[in-house]
């Protein structure tokens, strides 16, 4: 354009804004921050508040201030040219234990948790369970949204953030799978995005997921390392989780320290795994990848629904018919017992829930979002099963998760 | 009886002691071992550095500042985030109020998905036919 452009932000994202605008290559861009939000505000509080006030930062008025930002001649500083190299550091550090947990904390390598501290013997065990070669690049990452640049990381990055998540050797092809698609687990967006992944296929068994009781709780080995060694190798692989940065969550997401790791109980649900209604063989080894709001919901629990007969599909309806899915549709965990209600009251096939459940023919798309401003009720968007845990009594869970891709997970042994 | 008595006292007082000293030798002991030898050193490992890699930086010289606003045409972008309508509309008040020789055109991108979605006739048209912009990123 080589026209001045100034934009407007919120003084809460200076922080992040500085390093946007660096790897933009404009470090000293000239931003009019002001303080918000602005959503929810009438004009005349916008006037008072922003119009007639000053920016927290500088304390100067702002208006004033942004036409500075117009008229003033730029410094040299703003004007330069070249390359500029980031320096990430040595590739190695040496000090004892202690001094290098201390180490990975102060320069954020972690999740803040302890970490298994990555020596070369402990990352070449890793590498032995994959065919790739450790220097192949593995993907490229962002932290989602315009909050960053997408950062290189290769297959022995991806090893060492699994040593450090305290993963066994055995679990790299599925970390690596998940690695290799690019996407983060942990997303920037102020509205505290959590991502997951469902796994199928005889892997499972393999490497010990738990698709049984507690099974998307956190209490087993593969399923939470897994889920961890995918976070680690988003913050460090992909720069994402740097509060005030590349973590903007204004409230967060507690889910953004491991994940949600899903490992399909196939053997006990009476329905085809979420892989093979996606397209793949049975028995295949898939990981199927969400991002979203989580499955956990109050709604699960209304009122007066709760009783000696129940009405599972009807109860799922109704949720899926309350809730906003314009952004990550619905998504429903069924425990055994209760995808069997599912299939008891006549719908046998995931296909035939869903398509009872929303309305709408195979294949054929939900409702467009809808303007928010326009009081209409949104649909629950697209709608997910998936079928795991025990047979211990007949809970689901529901929320908001839609799927992204499905990648195989052997090409990565 | 009463010797009995005593006799027994002293043998337990006697075992409470020597358990004493010997505790007290141990850690005594193992005192010596600490300060014999100075303090015991963990020993120190070597591991790798987890980061991935950014990719270089280019850097872009920003363009030329107006000088002035006086005749000048300027562009406020509301990229649809809730409430930039809002609040472009005070902030264009106030240029009216305080500059009336500027032009002011207001351009409503209502995608809500920020800088990214702005489409390039509309950066053409601000090439072409303003001096500046003003754009409304969210929040």
């Amino acid at each position: 354009m080589k026209k001045p452009a100034v934009p407007l932000i919120l003084n809460d994202f200076e922080k992040q804004e500085k390093e946007v605008s660096l790897n933009l290559g404009m470090p000293g861009l000239r931003i009019q921050y002001f303080r918000g939000p602005v959503w929810g505000k009438t004009n005349e509080q916008l006037r008072k508040q922003i119009v007639e006030g000053n920016n927290p930062i500088t304390g100067k008025p702002v208006m004033p201030e942004l036409v500075e930002k117009l008229v003033k001649p730029l410094t040299a500083e703003e004007q330069k040219t070249g390359t500029l190299q980031q320096n990430m550091g040595p590739k190695t550090y040496t000090g004892t234990p202690d001094e290098l947990q201390k180490l990975f904390l102060q320069k954020r390598y972690t999740d803040f948790l302890p970490v298994v501290l990555p020596t070369e013997d402990k990352v070449a065990e890793m590498l032995k369970f994959t065919s790739h070669q450790p220097t192949e690049v593995l993907g490229k990452m962002n932290p989602g949204s315009e909050a960053g640049e997408a950062w290189t990381y290769t297959v022995k990055d991806a090893a060492i953030s699994a040593v450090m998540a305290g993963a066994q050797p055995e679990y790299f092809p599925v970390i690596l799978a998940l690695g290799s698609t690019g996407m983060t687990a942990v997303n920037v967006s102020d509205n505290g995005f959590m991502a997951g992944a469902v796994i199928n296929g005889k892997i499972r068994d393999e490497i010990g997921l738990n698709y049984k009781e507690g099974a998307v709780g956190p209490y087993a080995q593969a399923n939470t390392t897994i889920g961890r060694a995918w976070s680690l190798l988003s913050i460090n692989g992909g720069n994402c989780g740097k509060v005030g940065t590349t973590y903007m969550g204004t409230i967060g997401n507690p889910m953004n320290l491991i994940g949600i790791i899903i490992a399909e109980n196939e053997e006990k649900s009476p329905f085809k795994p979420l892989s093979v209604r996606r397209g793949f063989k049975e028995g295949e080894n898939i990981v199927t990848l969400f991002m979203g709001w989580g499955i956990l919901s109050a709604k699960n629990w209304a009122a007066d629904v709760w009783g000696p007969n129940m009405n599972y599909p009807g109860i799922i309806k109704e949720i899926y018919n309350t809730q906003d899915g314009s952004l990550f549709g619905t998504c429903v965990v069924l425990s055994p017992p209760v995808a069997n209600f599912v299939k008891d009251a006549g719908y046998d096939t995931v296909e035939k829930f869903t398509e009872w459940v929303t309305g709408l023919q195979p294949g054929a798309k939900p409702a467009p979002r809808g303007n928010l401003n326009s009081g209409i009720r949104m649909s629950g968007g697209t709608f997910t099963v998936i079928v795991t845990g025990g047979s211990n009594n007949n809970y689901f869970s529901m929320g908001g998760m839609v799927p992204s891709q499905s990648v195989p997970i052997d090409k990565w042994r | 009886m009463k010797l009995r008595i005593a006799v027994i006292a002293i043998l337990c007082i006697g075992l409470f002691c020597s358990a004493s000293m010997l505790s007290n030798q141990t850690y005594a002991q193992g005192k010596r071992d600490v300060s014999a030898n100075g303090p015991v050193v963990m020993p120190k490992i070597t591991v790798l550095n987890p980061m991935g890699t950014p990719p270089p930086i280019t850097l872009v010289p920003q363009a030329s500042r107006l000088g002035t606003l006086e005749g000048k045409t300027i562009y406020f972008i509301n990229t649809g985030y809730i409430g930039t309508d809002r609040l472009m509309s005070v902030m264009m008040d106030w240029f009216k109020a305080n500059y009336p020789k500027t032009n002011i055109v207001y351009k409503d991108n209502t995608s809500g998905a920020g800088l990214a979605e702005i489409s390039k006739a509309l950066w053409t048209e601000i090439s072409e036919k303003g001096d500046a912009a003003i754009v409304g990123l969210g929040h």
